[in-house]
């Protein structure tokens, strides 16, 4: 015990800087993922069919690959197979590729959430904008989209709590991020060698931050209570 | 109206795609003269002199390559990696990697060479331009201190459960001696498994078990007993690669100059060192 006290600033230190890489995947990857999702969702309902195909192949394709092996693709293809290393070897260019991975996974289950809530504002909600003479794009924002974000704020939180824990894949790709860090202590690091604690001291942090996020999404849908 | 916005999203669509294939060529140009003058077949040294970074593939990996106190990368084959780059001219720069995924990290060119205490085992060198070896290494049988005693030779082993890292030369020996075993990520992950009791024994390399187990170290009830085999480290390049044959003339040089003694020496390693 008194070793762990011991090792704890050395400790504590190194995972913050680890976890710092996580939530830097995590922020991008929502900043990037919340529109294009938008945007896939919107293809996947469009009636023009080459749009709505392609939107539904990539959403299959994404959906029905795990993101370990997304991450491979992305990061290693264009080296291995095009002779092209187009992200380099250096850190920026493994967060830059695993922060491409990311946006478009949790894009395409994004644009199922949205389709989801989209299709599920009533019909008589278009027909009521209709007969009092808004125009199509005034009905999508002002009464859709609204009630659509009321509705998809469950499952999104669902799905970006999942997003928190998911960024610990992208260490396959050696991004250094939290787990990577407490992983470390395990051979060797920063002079502190077969510490085994500071792999599962990592699920404090996830743990406090997911507490965090599910106490602001609670409010946000509190927030958004008043359309009932 | 709906035509025009599907119209739209398809023209957004395609062109997000095709921004991506242009980028993608404009940003590999300097690598396409590289690998246009004959891939990594002749010209490596060229392209790392090109770019004029070497990249290394490193693992946290004492006393071969770690960190010390401020963050900088030092050890036996930091520090000769270092003195290398600098007689090609070129910076080097250290990527830490996950070791399953070392042969794709070479071929993808995301790292020029693999330096880090690395086994010369056939897969290895199958799948890499290797130097000569420099270093000596065994495997050795890792188990709890109290019960040591029971376990000195090989003979003695056959009742236990090992934890060997995945494709790693321990796990050869193990099952060349058809001991029951268990493949586990890492060195330091088989480790674990024997201080949590999951596993009784491991098996890992003699330099590494040198470094971290037993008196003073994190595994301070563990100790090695037998050694199962010797074998050598090497550094691997990319298939092909004319780097091979100029590390092992710069390693020839800093042999006679005694250099890398003086390297060795620094680090606690010299007994292993092939001269």
């Amino acid at each position: 015990m008194n070793q762990i006290l011991e090792q704890m600033p050395i400790v504590v230190s190194s995972l913050n800087i680890g976890f710092i890489q996580t939530l830097k995947l995590f922020f991008v990857t929502l900043i990037g993922a919340f529109p294009l999702g938008l945007v896939i969702a919107f293809g996947s309902m469009s009636h023009f069919r080459p749009l709505s195909c392609f939107s539904r192949l990539l959403v299959w394709i994404i959906r029905g690959t795990p993101l370990m092996i997304q991450l491979l693709i992305i990061y290693y293809f264009p080296g291995l197979v095009l002779n092209n290393p187009i992200w380099g070897g250096g850190e920026a260019g493994r967060f830059l590729a695993a922060s491409v991975s990311f946006i478009l996974n949790y894009a395409c289950y994004f644009s199922e959430i949205y389709r989801g809530g989209i299709q599920g504002v009533p019909a008589g909600q278009e027909e009521a904008g209709l007969v009092l003479g808004m125009t199509k794009s005034q009905i999508f924002f002002k009464v859709t989209l609204l009630q659509m974000i009321k509705r998809i704020v469950p499952p999104m939180s669902n799905e970006i709590i999942t997003l928190v824990k998911d960024t610990s894949l992208a260490r396959i790709i050696a991004l250094q991020e939290i787990i990577w860090a407490g992983q470390a202590f395990m051979k060797g690091s920063n002079g502190i060698s077969g510490a085994v604690w500071p792999l599962f001291f990592t699920a404090v942090y996830y743990l406090i931050f997911n507490g965090i996020l599910t106490v602001l999404l609670g409010r946000l849908e509190k927030k958004l209570d008043y359309f009932r | 109206m709906k035509k025009f916005i599907a119209f739209m999203l398809t023209m957004v669509m395609v062109l997000s795609l095709s921004a991506c294939g242009s980028s993608g060529s404009d940003s590999g140009s300097d690598g396409d003269t590289a690998s246009g003058s004959g891939a990594s077949s002749e010209s490596d040294q060229e392209y790392v002199k090109d770019k004029g970074t070497l990249v290394i593939g490193i693992t946290d990996f004492e006393p071969m390559d770690y960190k010390d106190d401020n963050g900088e990368w030092i050890g036996f084959d930091a520090d000769m990696a270092k003195a290398f780059g600098e007689s090609l001219g070129v910076e080097v720069e250290f990527v830490e990697i996950d070791w399953d995924n070392k042969i794709m990290e070479l071929d993808g060119k995301t790292i020029d060479c693999v330096w880090n205490g690395m086994t010369l085992t056939d897969e290895v060198t199958s799948s890499m331009e290797c130097s000569d070896p420099y270093c000596n290494n065994g495997q050795v049988v890792i188990v709890p201190s109290d019960v040591a005693d029971k376990y000195q030779d090989t003979d003695s082993l056959s009742d236990l459960t090992f934890a060997v890292e995945a494709g790693s030369a321990g796990e050869k020996e193990v099952s060349a001696l058809e001991l029951n075993c268990t493949a586990v990520k890492t060195q330091a992950d088989a480790l674990m498994e024997v201080a949590a009791g999951t596993s009784d024994a491991a098996v890992i390399d003699s330099l590494m078990a040198a470094a971290m187990v037993g008196e003073g170290t994190g595994y301070d009830k563990l100790t090695y007993t037998c050694q199962l085999n010797s074998e050598e480290y090497g550094v691997g390049f990319r298939k092909g690669s004319d780097l091979a044959k100029a590390l092992n003339d710069f390693f020839k040089k800093s042999l006679e100059d005694g250099s890398m003694m003086e390297c060795a020496e620094k680090y606690g390693v010299q007994a292993a060192i092939i001269e």
